[in-house]
């Protein structure tokens, strides 16, 4: 396996060395084939996973009508290297189970920028009363008027964490089923009594930390510094998760790459995504 | 830089009545068309920096040049650098960015650009405006005479460019063109 990914990024390595269309031609470095194997952006992720251009610089697009466009063996040699062959523990037949199903001949899988089912997971800095924290933020495109957007679909954000620790059993405090019959005035023990209000909401309560962390940022209490990392997670492929991290490191395989790959069992998707959203 | 505008307002020209009967979707000969001219506006900026970077160019010029390189960035843009040492991203205006690069405390610098790039597919924003990202590879060595030091550095920059459709008037006919402005710049410093 690792010979062909070898040979896979040599041929690579070997055609962009003769390619020559630098940016600014004379004065110029030769690339020795790393920045061209590099999986350089997310797009060019996309791109070589379904094969919709060439194995040198990816300079040449594939377009339908093709010969090239979504080739079976252009779409093996790209799915060789589009993995972290270096750090990540996917096991060789869990990779290969996965590439067959990908490249399945009466059933391909391919990837699709405006489909749903894959987000970004940024990890961003901020200062929240006089403290610097750090929030996960998962985001996914969406469309909009004429185009697409990137919108943000949840936040973790640890001192939100146990800010609503609903109490249980013999704790949880109640009002009484005749509150009514007293105009709610025992009210007040949510309000103004208790230090847990959201004892007092329904059984099926969730708070909404994304509302929670923008109020606090309209109120000036929570400023942004910095986005410190950036992954992405896919369930494109049926019956399959995939993480994306981008590696950067010397050698051929670098840039955007598969570093964590689950066959997804019934439900395992559901608890993957909760664990993802964090919004326990 | 007049010739160029005239030389990409024809290229384009010569495709732009069958892509103007096709609503407003890019067809790949649009794109390449685009593509050479994002690489274009990115070649310009990188004849820029180098200008800038070096030594040998006179405050005044550098300032000239500054105020050219400027011109090919939309409104706001900003530059987010990282090096390998720490994850996190400094921001700077544009300008910011070539005050720094002029500033730079060594007695000779040479910067050189390796001859790979990436141009990404154009995605189309909410207001119509498609958007795209070009990755380039510069090379950065600066060098102090007097501690005999060499700073060496290889960064990976990915540029925004936008893309638009505007319109012109040429000896009374209007004219459409596509337009390309570079918009934020990321650079990541590689560990090549």
């Amino acid at each position: 396996m690792r010979i062909v990914t070898f040979i896979f990024a040599m041929f690579i390595a070997s055609i962009s060395i003769v390619s020559g269309q630098g940016i600014g031609s004379p004065g110029t470095i030769k690339d020795d084939g790393r920045f061209a194997a590099s999986t350089k952006q997310l797009n060019q992720f996309f791109r070589r996973f379904n094969a919709e251009e060439s194995p040198t610089d990816g300079n040449v697009r594939y377009y339908p009508g093709d010969t090239a466009y979504h080739s079976v063996s252009l779409r093996k040699g790209f799915l060789q290297i589009l993995f972290d062959n270096q750090t990540s523990s996917i096991s060789p037949d869990l990779k290969t189970q996965f590439i067959n199903t990908v490249l399945s001949p009466n059933y391909p899988h391919y990837l699709n920028f405006h489909r749903e089912g894959w987000y970004a997971e940024v990890q961003a800095d901020f200062m929240y009363k006089g403290k610097k924290e750090s929030a996960t933020i998962i985001l996914k495109i969406q469309p909009e008027r004429l185009g697409h957007e990137w919108v943000i679909d949840e936040v973790s954000f640890p001192p939100f964490k146990n800010l609503f620790d609903k109490p249980v059993g013999d704790r949880k405090d109640f009002l009484h089923p005749l509150s009514h019959e007293l105009g709610f005035m025992n009210l007040r023990r949510a309000f103004q009594d208790s230090d847990s209000p959201e004892a007092y909401t329904e059984t099926s309560f969730k708070p909404d930390y994304l509302t929670l962390f923008l109020y606090e940022m309209k109120q000036n209490n929570l400023r942004y510094q910095t986005v410190t990392d950036v992954k992405f997670h896919f369930f494109q492929i049926e019956g399959w998760y995939f993480e994306v991290n981008q590696f950067n490191r010397p050698g051929f395989n670098t840039g955007w790459l598969i570093s964590n790959l689950v066959k997804l069992n019934p439900g395992d998707k559901e608890t993957i995504q909760k664990y993802i959203y964090d919004q326990n | 830089m007049k010739n160029k505008m005239i030389l990409f307002l024809g290229l384009f020209l010569a495709t732009s009545v069958s892509v103007l009967a096709q609503s407003e979707t890019i067809s790949p000969a649009r794109k390449q068309a685009i593509d050479s001219l994002a690489l274009e506006k990115v070649k310009d900026l990188s004849k820029y920096v180098s200008i800038i970077g070096s030594k040998e160019t006179q405050f005044s010029e550098a300032n000239r040049v500054m105020d050219r390189a400027e011109e090919l960035f939309s409104p706001g843009a900003e530059m987010g650098v990282s090096s390998i040492n720490t994850n996190e991203i400094a921001y700077y205006k544009i300008r910011r960015y070539f005050e720094r690069l002029m500033a730079l405390n060594y007695d000779r610098v040479n910067i050189t650009w390796y001859d790979i790039q990436y141009i990404s597919d154009l995605e189309r924003q909410p207001d119509g405006r498609y958007v795209g990202v070009v990755t380039v590879y510069q090379r950065f060595e600066g060098t102090s005479i007097e501690t005999g030091m060499t700073y060496k550095d290889t960064t990976k920059k990915d540029i925004t460019i936008y893309v638009e459709k505007k319109q012109t008037q040429i000896a009374g006919r209007t004219i459409e063109f596509w337009d390309v402005m570079l918009g934020d710049v990321r650079v990541t410093e590689t560990s090549a």
